[in-house]
């Protein structure tokens, strides 16, 4: 065996010891954090664990039956269908806006990158005082123009709207980087065969450009369900808190509030149970879906 | 051997150094920004005049992220000597076993300092007849009124509204009169509500607020938040009351008073300093008056809000004796005479008000005057003293969404009476989980 081509190295402990930094990090930052979640989630805890006990399934109980709790779930798919469906629609639009031959495209790539650099809390600060009822510019403009004040954050719907809103905004960014790249490395002639054909722009772009791009798409998919999941949070804490009435309080916000604000860790331990279930669940329904319909590296 | 006598000479002379090695104290604190620096120069102060010992004082983050990491520092076996923790996280403080009752621990010639705190002040804080932790930094809710916007409504600018009527009142002047785009604001928090429920003398929390024993129920649905909840819907559906959307949003409610967008605000105290500068650079004139109460009740007082500072358990005695003697340091008559002055936070001793009393401090400053009238005004019993709930943050937070969904049209009653029942399964899970 030792004399196998294949076999890099001829102590067998070696690569271990080589892959022994990256395993105590993945054991100490990631997998043990993630068990002793899941057993958390089967104690009422008190005071961020001094005292616990064992309470079976109970926390997944409360979770599933409490309305409270179904309501978060629904804000949380509306939230991130949305997030989802428009920063991907919107990186799209303008990453083939700007993957034109116009004058000062550099110019605009980089204007259209720039929200992404920009950390969600500062980004949730902005549309903070964009959507401030009183003193914000956006009701001052409206105020001027149709003589209309909405308070932003005291309506169920529009308050979710700013959430989606910012949150869309700051990760628009992202996806255009990808689309961008996704686009410049779409093969020439096909493009130029169906300009030859006789295609409309239209026809050019449903029939060629997005098909081509599909494996881009899917990656991208993957990518903000797991930013719309887990990344919301600085932009809830800093806009609504949850409000009004619970009306955008969403998942990973709520996690944070039960673990760190109420005390409440195996509630919380549950709930990110729930969360890390769902999205592996979405992955892999959006991966096979994907290997269906997308030739990867193909 | 000159040499090795120079050596063993200098050795000598660095052992002293050694054997008074100084006694370390760490200090966890929630006040940011200025007042960081503030306590920073207090605590240099210290350890200038007292060389065995060295106190760190550190900056932990919000109110609640210092007692998160408290807890979990002792967890680890690693807790701060002192940890500065909110009044409504008392209970929470407790329970968690992670300090020591201060009193037992105060040494006898120093006794008296404890003695001394305004009556309002040791009222909450002595809880069972014991203080658990020294009182440090106490605020009200007062009204703050912009005299210059009151002169062009028409109104008295010498005599702000004390009643939830003549609040109204003054509103549909202003109103009527377009002297400022909103009439009065203050944050969508349930400290407010708490303080009014205190105001017309009823309770939050059964077994007298929590004080007598530990507390099973929360009072939601009762006569007196029907009270408060009835005016502030209907400030709120005729545009008289402003609020940036988003609950607990201090700086909000202030960025819209200052701006001159609303007549009034109310918040709390310890805001006076920020707010007679803002006045000064926004160029309008600062009332300062009482919270203003229902029509009809007698006027109880206020509970104390704040915080209060607490000593960790699992200390040798040395440090922990150094602890205390930073402590009772840093909260006596001169220092808290000096933090009242820095920050609008009350001077909590009676000797701090005399210092300021002699130098006629309350008579040249009268915004900090109607502040400290108010607290000393107030009355002595369970509805002042103010409640002891386990899970407090969260119930506030139930309180506050109630407001909120009354606000979208849920009749009053229905939302107090869902938001009462939320509450009592908190309070429920929260005295099972401690085992009580």
């Amino acid at each position: 065996m030792a004399n196998e081509p294949h076999a890099a190295y001829k102590n067998p402990f070696l690569p271990w010891l080589l892959l022994l930094p990256t395993l105590v990090i993945l054991v100490v930052f990631l997998y043990w954090p993630t068990i002793d979640t899941f057993r958390l989630s089967l104690y009422r805890v008190a005071f961020l664990g001094l005292k616990k006990t064992f309470v079976g399934l109970a926390n997944y109980r409360e979770i599933f039956t409490n309305p409270e709790y179904l309501r978060i779930f629904w804000n949380t798919a509306v939230f991130s269908a949305a997030v989802v469906f428009f920063s991907m629609a919107v990186g799209l639009f303008l990453s083939v806006l700007v993957n034109q031959k116009i004058g000062g495209k550099r110019f605009y790539r980089l204007f259209l990158i720039w929200p992404y650099a920009l950390s969600p809390a500062v980004a949730g600060v902005i549309f903070l005082f964009l959507f401030n009822p009183q003193a914000g510019i956006v009701n001052y403009f409206l105020d001027t123009l149709f003589k209309v004040r909405p308070d932003w954050l005291t309506e169920p719907i529009l308050a979710m709207s700013v959430l989606i809103l910012a949150a869309v905004w700051k990760n628009v960014g992202y996806n255009v980087v990808f689309y961008v790249a996704g686009l410049q490395n779409l093969p020439g002639e096909v493009l130029e065969a169906a300009l030859i054909d006789g295609a409309s722009p239209w026809q050019r772009f449903w029939h060629v450009t997005f098909p081509l791009l599909a494996p881009m798409t899917l990656f991208l998919l993957v990518m903000n369900t797991i930013y719309a999941f887990f990344d919301a949070f600085p932009f809830v804490d800093l806009l609504t808190k949850g409000g009004p009435n619970g009306a955008t309080n969403i998942l990973i916000y709520n996690i944070y509030r039960d673990g760190f604000e109420f005390f409440k860790t195996g509630l919380a331990a549950a709930q990110s149970v729930v969360l890390f279930i769902a999205v592996v669940l979405l992955t892999i329904v959006q991966l096979r879906w994907g290997e269906r319909r997308t030739h990867l590296g193909g | 051997m000159k040499r090795w006598l120079l050596v063993a000479g200098l050795a000598a002379l660095a052992v002293p150094a050694f054997a008074a090695e100084k006694v370390k104290i760490t200090f966890w604190h929630a006040f940011g920004g200025g007042r960081t620096a503030f306590i920073q120069r207090m605590v240099d102060d210290f350890n200038y005049t007292h060389p065995g010992i060295e106190v760190k004082a550190e900056y932990k983050g919000s109110y609640r992220d210092t007692l998160n990491a408290a807890i979990l520092s002792a967890r680890q076996g690693n807790p701060p000597h002192i940890v500065q923790i909110f009044e409504v996280g008392s209970q929470l403080a407790l329970d968690s076993g992670i300090f020591v009752p201060i009193e037992d621990f105060v040494p006898a010639d120093l006794k008296f300092q404890l003695a001394d705190y305004i009556k309002p002040v040791a009222n909450y804080y002595r809880i069972k007849g014991k203080f658990n932790s020294i009182p440090w930094n106490s605020s009200n809710p007062i009204l703050y009124y912009n005299k210059t916007i009151f002169k062009k409504a028409g109104l008295d600018p010498e005599n702000p509204p004390k009643t939830f009527g003549e609040v109204m009142k003054a509103c549909e002047k202003i109103a009527a009169t377009k002297a400022a785009p909103k009439c009065i604001t203050w944050p969508l928090h349930s400290w407010f509500v708490e303080q009014w429920v205190a105001e017309q003398g009823a309770l939050l929390a059964n077994n007298e607020n929590g004080r007598a024993a530990r507390a099973t129920d929360v009072f939601i649905d009762s006569e007196a938040m029907k009270r408060i909840m009835k005016w502030w819907k209907a400030m709120y559906d005729k545009g008289y009351y402003a609020y940036t959307g988003k609950p607990e949003d201090w700086d909000g409610s202030n960025q819209i008073f200052v701006s001159q967008q609303a007549a009034m605000e109310i918040t709390s105290t310890s805001d006076v300093t920020f707010m007679q500068n803002a006045a000064f650079e926004n160029g309008f004139e600062l009332g300062t008056g009482f919270l203003p109460i229902p029509d009809g009740v007698e006027r109880n007082g206020t509970v104390v809000g704040g915080a209060s500072l607490w000593l960790t358990k699992a200390h040798p005695k040395k440090e922990q004796e150094a602890a205390l003697t930073f402590l009772l340091w840093f909260t006596n008559t001169e220092n808290m005479v000096r933090w009242h002055k820095g920050t609008g936070y009350f001077p909590v001793l009676n000797t701090s008000v005399k210092v300021l009393d002699w130098q006629h401090w309350f008579t040249r400053n009268p915004a900090y005057k109607a502040a400290f009238d108010q607290l000393l005004a107030s009355k002595a019993n369970r509805a002042t003293q103010g409640a002891l709930i386990g899970p407090f943050p969260e119930i506030r937070t139930i309180i506050e969404n109630a407001v909120q969904a009354i606000f979208q049209g849920k009749p009053i009653d229905q939302a107090l009476k869902e938001a009462d029942a939320q509450a009592d399964k908190a309070l429920r899970e929260y005295n099972a989980s401690v085992g009580k």
